[in-house]
């Protein structure tokens, strides 16, 4: 908190017993902890990183190979898809797979004794899993069109507010499934789960059938895909489809932020939390 | 919303905190109307059994578990009204080695919680300093923890909840792991802190040492209650057993062993090795030696082995009572072997007023059933973000 100039340094200011916490230090040790730990292990970065990029170009050469010439077709929404579900699958692990660790850790607990408060800090947490998504979707897709001679368009002002809002009904589940491992504790293979089918949600059919706008990610996703592969602007789509983006996205975020709020009561209440 | 509260409000007050696990006939009622108050820069030990309620007691405490019923404030702020509030003044240890994140550096760890408990971490260099060199972790700042002893992660641990400046802390454990002269150096560590920085300690340990060495006041838990809680003087006046010993040659008959017990209500004691019976009481006599038998109840006769030594305990005896016991050795032929006084301890005041006897042993803490968490355990799997420690 910075005081007016020329004023006295307040309480505040100085980090005294009892001052208002500050955001900006929240911030700034959840960032700098994200960076050391994705310098100071290069090798487990790049092993995972890699990970992904093999599934891609397994499905990518695998399926010339068996679809030959009208793979081609779809290349641009395998590219978008894969684009999202590296994304979406960085900032859900951010939460679900982040909260049990913390668990296992014992970090869980002093997290909660924050004097920011439980929501806030998962909140900064979760802001700095969707920036390095971003981070981690960005390269993978840069390397995508590389490997696959692919260009698609990447306006800013289109891409980043559709993914922002795609990635908003991701961070619900994510939320929701964290809240499930504080009351739960092992549900490891549950997370995995999910994370496949996000697949499902990225491609689901929505151009067939509107319903399927509803589901978390699916709308965001067909949206994105229009965007990027068709070059579509955010200003050139229908305003209640954007609309609708935006009521389903922080529909998901709010119920799954209350499910994990619910869960971390439930957790207090049984003694669980510092459990696993 | 009260940041800033009442200048007299004491650091901790608890009143009438209850909670209950579990329904019906599983019921446990691990804290029974627990009530406290502990003043800014006291140091207040809380003991008990096995299965007391402590750590539970302690987390209800800092609204990590939701009590049944109850009232809590740090500082005057009602912890599970008002948390993020009364956080501001509070932190805690609570899992030992484990709460601290093995792959920073201990210097990272620091800064990292000072954030998270909402401070510049950039503000608090010259106290992590001066924190490092206290708990002798200065040449391992800029190791990863990962790298430490399990009683170097345990002291990382102890420094990131003293990271920033709080009015109170609660620490579970908190030499567990340490050697002897980290332990030693927590002590004064922790007597600096409460008085040059009047911070509030509620210290949870089995460590008598650490308890005895530490603590202006001492709660003793047992069934969830607070069974005593006092000044350590106090505590240890209560058992009023200055505990008078003599050692003397066998055998006593039955006409000296009545008298003894009957004006002296002494209890008579062998080495166990003498009397080959592995039967009874052991009883650790707080010399060093083997732990004797028990014999206080049994008839004189068996203590009849010609010069056998034989060692009679009076408790609680003036000094008049104590000439009066020699006397009647002396008058019955007895030598004397050896005579010694002894001051009942923190210890001898815990198993009284818990009556677990000896060897009750230690409670097992998160930290040794959960220790090690290795990286590699669960979670192979996870793609990425935030999944190293």
């Amino acid at each position: 908190m910075a005081s007016a100039k020329g004023a006295e340094p307040t309480a505040d200011d100085r980090g005294e017993r009892g001052s208002a916490p500050s955001v900006l230090a929240l911030i700034r040790v959840v960032l700098h902890k994200q960076f050391l730990l994705l310098v100071r292990y290069p090798l487990n970065t790049a092993s995972q990183f890699a990970t992904i990029f093999a599934f891609f170009l397994a499905i990518f050469y695998g399926g010339q190979a068996v679809a030959g010439a009208s793979l081609t077709d779809s290349l641009d929404g395998l590219i978008v898809g894969f684009f999202l579900w590296t994304m979406s699958t960085v900032a859900y692990a951010g939460l679900s797979w982040n909260v049990t660790r913390e668990a296992q850790w014992g970090t869980l607990e002093r997290l909660f004794m924050s004097p920011h408060g439980i929501g806030r800090v998962m909140g900064v947490k979760t802001a700095v899993n969707v920036l390095l998504s971003f981070l981690w979707g960005g390269v993978m897709l840069a390397l995508m069109m590389a490997v696959t001679g692919q260009v698609l368009a990447v306006d800013p002002l289109t891409v980043v507010p559709l993914l922002v809002l795609t990635l908003g009904s991701v961070v619900g589940i994510g939320f929701a499934f964290a809240g499930l491992a504080l009351v739960f504790k092992r549900v490891e293979n549950l997370f995995q789960l999910v994370q496949f089918a996000f697949v499902g949600l990225i491609a689901a059919p929505v151009g067939e059938i509107p319903a399927l706008r509803l589901l978390p990610m699916s709308h965001g996703s067909y949206l994105t895909s229009q965007a990027m592969a068709e070059g579509i602007p955010l200003w050139g789509m229908p305003a209640w489809e954007l609309g609708l983006l935006l009521a389903t996205s922080t529909a998901y975020l709010l119920a799954g932020y209350a499910c994990f709020h619910l869960a971390q009561r439930r957790s207090r209440r049984e003694g669980l939390l510092g459990q696993y | 919303m009260t940041a800033n509260p009442p200048a007299r409000a004491p650091a901790l007050r608890v009143d009438g905190l209850a909670k209950t696990f579990g329904e019906g006939g599983e019921a446990v009622r691990a804290v029974d109307g627990v009530s406290l108050s502990v003043d800014h820069g006291e140091v207040l030990g809380v003991l008990g059994p096995n299965g007391a309620g402590k750590t539970t007691a302690i987390k209800s405490m800092l609204g990590l578990v939701l009590p049944d019923a109850g009232t809590v404030e740090i500082c005057g702020v009602d912890v599970h009204d008002e948390p993020a509030i009364a956080y501001r003044h509070v932190d805690a240890m609570l899992e030992g080695a484990r709460n601290v994140y093995w792959r920073l550096t201990v210097r990272e760890n620091l800064r990292y919680f000072a954030g998270l408990g909402g401070v510049d971490p950039g503000r608090l260099t010259e106290r992590h300093d001066r924190l490092l060199e206290s708990l002798d972790l200065a040449d391992v700042a800029d190791t990863v923890v990962n790298e430490l002893s399990r009683g170097m992660k345990q002291k990382v641990s102890l420094a990131t909840t003293l990271a920033r400046d709080v009015d109170v802390v609660f620490l579970d454990e908190p030499t567990l792991g340490l050697d002897v002269e980290s332990s030693i150096e927590l002590r004064s560590e922790l007597r600096r802190l409460a008085d040059g920085e009047n911070v509030t300690i509620v210290l949870c340990s089995h460590d008598m040492a650490v308890i005895e060495a530490v603590c202006d006041r001492i709660a003793i838990l047992q069934d969830g209650r607070v069974i005593a809680d006092d000044s350590m003087s106090e505590l240890v006046n209560v058992l009023r057993e200055k505990r008078f010993s003599v050692t003397t040659a066998g055998p006593i008959d039955d006409e000296l062993a009545v008298t003894l017990r009957e004006r002296f209500d002494a209890t008579i004691r062998e080495p166990a090795a003498q009397r080959g019976d592995e039967q009874g009481n052991e009883r650790d006599p707080g010399d060093g030696s083997a732990p004797e038998r028990m014999s206080g109840d049994e008839s004189a006769t068996e203590h009849e082995a010609e010069g056998n030594a034989v060692t009679i305990d009076a408790t609680g005896i003036d000094a008049e009572a104590a000439a009066g016991l020699l006397d009647a050795l002396r008058s019955a032929g007895r030598p004397l072997l050896d005579v010694e006084t002894a001051e009942p301890t923190l210890e001898d005041v815990f198993l009284r007023l818990t009556e677990t006897g000896p060897g009750g042993g230690s409670e097992p803490t998160a930290a040794s059933v959960g220790e090690q968490p290795d990286d590699s355990a669960a979670g192979d799997t996870e793609v990425i973000a935030d999944g190293e420690r």
